[in-house]
């Protein structure tokens, strides 16, 4: 006859060979381990301090007969301590959901059970099949002063805690970060960046509870964010970006009215468009980019025909002389 | 409802809402600071339960979402003047308590009876726009109240306040709702009368 048998970590267990008289001659195993007869009192096992690897099939035989009288599963384990409790709206203003977890692990099995009342109103928090942690209620009114008193209680073979969350409708809204943010750098702009993002999905009706959204930005080589609150919309333009530095950038969301921030999006990087670097010209390149352009040849201010990393070693200066001067030359040539 | 279908009338209700939506906006920040200061000045609780009071006009309010503008607009303009009865009878009691440390919140009590008025009245404007008759106030109403305690004329102020500014932010939100783009005529909720 099996069952199974919880006992806290720490205690002292006594098994009984179930209807076996003390002094019967009995084998006692762990998992099918044979069980040293120091253990034994008579025809009792004796656990002393138990721990947690100590669980598992205890099973007692009869001496000669080896005829098999008794069976438990033991499982060690602990009470539970207080749960963690936490309610948000992340779909206002349908609803809100709570999830809970235990701060520390019992080892056996756990049952939850949640009470949510409003007033003096009971209502129902139906419970999500994944994760199972978790349940949501629909709002049944909106704008109430009169708080949300949920309480969470968990209860094992061991013992049972219990902890209470009161909150009104406004306090716990707070929506999801924005999804599908998207940098990119401005062509001919090099201190510009385009910031774009979308809603979260699980916010069902931005355009009666439009969000607001505050974006963050630094350069990776610098520890400093830049902050913008934006009121509507859902792009921006950063103008006062370092030219050509990777940047880090993140947005948040927040109902316009109530509630709290969301989580800081997931991070996208980019950088500000830079001008290509021009590489060194040779005399015929020049000859046919005049024969073929109509405008003067004049090299543009930011262009640099002697880039400052692509000459190397003592013949750099000469280098770039020269061809500087063959560009003053044509430059004259065509004014 | 020919008149509320015309261009101008639209525009003219998108710029009264927008306007609407602003000056609810502002109505719950001033009655939010006004709140702090109360509770502080007179020695309350913020945390403390105030049950529902009678007169105060709660903001909550099932099954929201299917009102129609029509419903919202009248819901919302008897609050407002109910809050304007109410503010107006704080700031007389306020005025017996005084000393020289209330008057700052007699001042904004004040001001916030001006704004309750102004955004009673921009309600009627709306509603006049959708061509509904306004309903008239209730001359003096049912007889004032049993005088109450000092400690629960405060404790009712709590409540007043503390509605007051549900009301602003669901106020905002009605306003949105009656924003959107009218629907074709006898369809969901917007303009329209109810099904």
């Amino acid at each position: 006859d099996s069952h199974t048998q919880y006992e806290r970590v720490g205690a002292d267990v006594t098994m009984k060979c179930g209807s076996m008289d003390w002094d019967a001659a009995v084998t006692w195993t762990a998992n099918g381990t044979d069980i040293d007869e120091s253990h034994l009192n008579g025809s009792y096992l004796i656990l002393k301090n138990v721990d947690l690897s100590q669980s598992g099939q205890y099973s007692c035989y009869e001496g000669s007969s080896w005829h098999l009288k008794y069976q438990t599963y033991l499982r060690v384990g602990t009470p539970p301590k207080e749960p963690v409790l936490m309610c948000r709206s992340n779909n206002y203003p349908k609803g809100f959901y709570c999830s809970w977890h235990l701060p520390t692990p019992t080892y056996i099995p756990n049952t939850f059970n949640i009470s949510v009342i409003h007033g003096t109103k009971d209502m129902v928090c139906e419970k999500d099949a994944i994760p199972k942690n978790r349940c949501h209620i629909r709002y049944l009114q909106l704008f109430s002063t009169v708080k949300y008193k949920v309480t969470l209680t968990v209860t094992n073979a061991l013992g049972k805690n219990f902890t209470t969350l009161t909150f009104d409708e406004f306090a716990i809204v707070k929506p999801d970060p924005p999804e599908s943010v998207v940098a990119k750098p401005v062509p001919n702009n090099p201190r510009r960046l385009e910031v774009s993002w979308q809603n979260p999905s699980s916010w069902p009706d931005p355009e009666s509870f439009p969000l607001k959204f505050f974006l963050r930005y630094r350069p990776l080589i610098l520890d400093q964010w830049q902050h913008v609150e934006l009121s509507d919309g859902t792009s921006h333009t950063i103008t006062d970006a370092y030219a050509g530095k990777e940047y880090i950038i993140q947005v948040a969301a927040k109902d316009n009215d109530i509630g709290t921030w969301s989580d800081w999006s997931v991070a996208v990087h980019a950088t500000p468009w830079t001008e290509e670097p021009k590489h060194l010209t040779t005399e015929a390149q020049i000859t046919e980019t005049t024969s073929t352009s109509t405008s003067s040849f004049m090299a543009p201010p930011t262009t640099k025909i002697c880039d400052k990393g692509a000459v190397v070693g003592s013949g750099a200066m000469a280098v770039c002389w020269t061809a500087g001067l063959v560009v003053a030359a044509y430059s004259v040539l065509f004014i | 409802m020919a008149a509320a279908d015309s261009p101008s009338a639209a525009l003219r209700r998108r710029d009264l809402c927008s306007r609407g939506i602003r000056l609810a906006g502002k109505m719950r920040a001033d009655v939010v600071d006004l709140l702090d200061a109360y509770v502080e000045q007179q020695g309350l609780d913020a945390s403390a339960s105030v049950a529902a009071v009678e007169g105060v006009p709660l903001a909550a309010v099932e099954r929201w979402d299917e009102q129609t503008g029509t419903q919202r607009l009248l819901e919302n303009l008897a609050a407002y003047r109910a809050f304007r009865a109410l503010l107006a009878q704080m700031l007389e009691e306020q005025q017996e308590q005084l000393g020289e440390a209330d008057a700052g919140l007699g001042r904004a009590l004040a001001a916030l009876l001006l704004q309750v008025s102004a955004f009673a009245y921009h309600l009627e404007e709306l509603l006049q726009l959708e061509s509904r008759g306004i309903p008239g106030e209730e001359g003096d109403g049912p007889p004032p109240p049993p005088r109450l305690s000092l400690f629960e004329q405060k404790l009712r102020g709590l409540g007043v306040l503390r509605e007051l500014a549900q009301w602003a932010v669901r106020s905002v939100r009605d306003l949105r709702q009656l924003a959107k783009p009218s629907p074709a005529p006898g369809a969901a909720p917007g303009l329209a009368e109810s099904p």
